[in-house]
């Protein structure tokens, strides 16, 4: 036997390794169908995905788009889809914000603002999830009711109903074209290499309200104001825009949850930067700011990727929390309608591979972002 | 699967030549499973359901369906103290039913077309009546539903409330919020909170909510549409007739001895000196009222001296007897102004 025939045999021994692999989870996965269809036909129970063309009949708290009990089933199904992104993205842009602030005073000097963040993470980070959603569930329904709501300037309130805020008087589609204005903007200006960071925040600020001004007086009803403000009548309010007290609760819940996770991540990438590069910094005569934007993040963000990643996939996860308060999120969407059509397996298959596609799509772009801030030579 | 299995020892029962004794009806799989088991699993709830499915802090369990479920376990087993009670939410108590984890559903369930079909059940007598109703805050100032507009109304999640509810309100033309909870404890504390205006759910439970739960009874008012007329009634799986028949006769045989006038006091009496051939029938002095089913002979008087008869069990559980002092209204016999009867017994 020389070392090519060796070779040979070898490959070809993997090959088949794997081919018996491929066979063997195809079998599992054809068992596995097979029998719950004998199952479902032995209990006469109808099985398929038909029953999505009909109507649910039952409504619920919380839908970006309108919703009425005649919707089918796919509406309801995707209107639970848009809320769990939706949420889940709210959440995620909130916690990571919050972190990154949290994560760096944990690596600050000062004694007193260390020893907050100590105890901020400790707290939010040792209590299980649903009990700190419950508490602020059970906090913010005890607030006033919509009578006597907290008034801010008599254009937004607050009762145990929601949040209400002054809004622009423009149809949702409108509403989402201002957002892709605005993250068009971000890419645009963020991308520039002659400006501050802070500069290209504030022209972010002024050039993004300035656009959706202009915005909704293009589109707004001829003879009303672009703004629509909430105003108190009989039993809710009208006008403006509606924050349920559920979803309230929700992005609360897990910010405060999330934000002390990501903080931890932050304080340990920090902790990883190289003292020698800071010492460098201070040799240059540079602020202690500048130090935080051009030295320590930029070598940081290589430890902090992965890690937040992963609780950027946690944070989406936890929408499904939604169900111990009430807020409709794919998963409440999911079990109400098992229990209302009797399509377990069909609707738990949905579920199963909508949070494949979100958090799949997530892990692709924290990749993504990893593959940009790779050293070159590293 | 059971189903097959017990196909299969029956083959190889005869195969083998066991001389099994040779009755007139099949015998029921879930009653086979049930004895071999010895206990008879029944849905519970996640929490209590005032009247009907209540826990203490003991893990005891009471209630009208409770009650049910005990006859039943007595018609089959012998023994109140052999049911088992699985606690399960509304939401649950279909997939697991389906999947084996309790025998039978008896718990203020309505019988709807989709879970006959679909949802592949099978429906016994019903032996409830109860409607969808609202209750709303004393303070709103209102009495009926169309004076809900702008709204927030809270129900329990995966229910037909939910359904009756939405299709209600839109009828009216009513603009609302529905917010809907898993567990019937959320649902309190938030109408309680004033999170919602009023609180759609099943009439005798809100009826019971408002006589002992809440602090203040005229604080809440119990708005005057009456949205349904839900028949309640025990559901099984889909397949087993036999099943189905135990049942509906165990339900049959408590409306029977309310009728007759057989009492836990005075079955032992009636059972020795009975009073008239339907009531000789229905103790199993005349004996086929068992045969018919494939159990003993006695089970229906076994069963009335557990748990008594349906007037007693209503009685102990949400009428006179109990904190809630519930009307029978509706769910007397038919002889005394209600809906209730039993079908004939031969």
């Amino acid at each position: 036997m020389d070392a090519a025939a060796l070779k040979l045999r070898r490959s070809r021994r993997d090959m088949l390794v794997q081919a018996l692999l491929v066979v063997f989870v195809v079998l599992v996965i054809w068992v596995a169908i097979s029998t719950a269809h004998t199952n479902l036909t032995e209990l006469n129970m109808t099985s398929g995905f038909g029953f999505l063309e009909r109507a649910t009949g039952w409504s619920y708290s919380f839908s970006l788009i309108d919703r009425s009990i005649d919707d089918s089933y796919s509406r309801t199904l995707l209107i639970g889809f848009l809320n769990t992104l939706f949420l889940g993205l709210i959440c995620i842009v909130l916690s990571t914000i919050l972190g990154f602030a949290i994560g760096t005073a944990r690596d600050a000097r000062q004694l007193g603002l260390n020893a907050l963040a100590t105890v901020y993470i400790q707290l939010f980070r040792n209590l299980p999830l649903i009990l700190q959603l419950v508490f602020w569930y059970a906090v913010l329904i005890h607030m006033p009711g919509p009578r006597q709501a907290f008034t801010m300037g008599e254009v937004a309130f607050l009762s145990n109903r929601g949040l209400m805020l002054p809004g622009f008087n423009v149809s949702p589609t409108v509403v989402l074209a201002m957002f892709a204005v605005i993250a068009l903007l971000a890419v645009v200006i963020f991308r520039q290499k002659s400006l501050q960071p802070v500069q290209k925040l504030l022209l972010w600020l002024v050039s993004g309200s300035g656009a959706m001004l202009l915005l909704a007086w293009i589109f707004a009803p001829a003879d009303s104001s672009i703004f629509s403000i909430p105003a108190q009548q009989g039993l809710r309010f009208r006008g403006g825009i509606g924050v349920p007290i559920e979803l309230v609760a929700m992005i609360l819940a897990i910010t405060l949850y999330g934000s002390a996770y990501i903080a931890e991540v932050v304080r340990g990438g920090l902790n990883e930067v190289p003292s020698g590069l800071t010492e460098a910094g201070k040799a240059l005569g540079l602020s202690s700011r500048a130090i935080w934007f051009h030295v320590k993040m930029p070598m940081a963000l290589r430890t902090i990727m992965p890690p937040l990643g992963n609780q950027w996939i946690f944070i989406m996860k936890a929408t499904t929390l939604g169900v111990a308060i009430g807020f409709s999120d794919l998963f409440y969407i999911v079990s109400t309608s098992i229990t209302q059509s009797g399509q377990t397996l069909e609707l738990m298959g949905l579920l199963m591979l909508s949070f494949l596609l979100i958090n799949y799509s997530l892990a692709q772009l924290v990749n993504f972002m990893n593959a940009r801030l790779a050293l070159k030579g590293h | 699967m059971a189903t097959n299995i017990a196909k299969i020892a029956c083959a190889v029962a005869f195969a083998a030549g066991v001389a099994a004794p040779v009755t007139a009806v099949a015998k029921s799989s879930t009653v086979t499973a049930i004895e071999e088991r010895g206990t008879l699993l029944c849905s519970g709830h996640n929490g209590s359901y005032f009247g009907f499915v209540e826990v203490n802090d003991k893990n005891e369990w009471k209630g009208l369906d409770i009650d049910m479920c005990r006859a039943l376990t007595t018609a089959i087993l012998g023994d109140p103290d052999k049911a088992q009670i699985v606690p399960l939410s509304w939401a649950q108590r279909f997939p697991a039913l389906q999947s084996g984890d309790v025998d039978v559903i008896i718990k203020a369930t309505g019988w709807t077309m989709g879970r006959d079909t679909e949802v592949g059940l099978q429906f016994s007598l019903p032996y409830f009546f109860g409607g969808t109703q609202f209750m709303a805050h004393g303070d709103l100032g209102i009495t009926e539903a169309k004076e809900l507009d702008g709204g927030t109304i809270c129900v329990e999640a995966g229910t037909t409330i939910e359904r009756l509810a939405g299709n209600y309100l839109k009828t009216l033309g009513i603009e609302h919020t529905m917010v809907s909870y898993e567990k019937a404890s959320e649902l309190r504390a938030a109408y309680l909170a004033n999170r919602c205006d009023a609180f759609a759910a099943w009439g005798p439970f809100l009826a019971v909510l408002r006589a002992t739960e809440l602090e203040k009874p005229d604080a809440h008012i119990i708005l005057s549409d009456q949205l349904s007329n839900e028949p309640i009634a025990a559901a099984m799986r889909q397949g087993d007739e036999e099943f189905v028949d135990m049942v509906n006769w165990m339900i049959a045989a408590l409306l029977i001895a309310e009728e007759e006038g057989v009492t836990s006091a005075n079955v032992e009496e009636m059972a020795s000196n009975p009073p008239n051939p339907k009531i000789a029938r229905l103790l199993g002095v005349d004996p086929g009222m068992g045969e018919r089913l494939g159990i003993r002979d006695t089970w229906a008087k076994e069963m009335i001296a557990a748990t008594g008869n349906f007037g007693e069990i209503y009685d102990r559980n949400l009428g006179k007897g109990s904190p809630y002092k519930l009307e029978r209204g509706l769910n007397n016999l038919w002889s005394h102004g209600g809906v209730l009867y039993a079908p004939i017994l031969d």
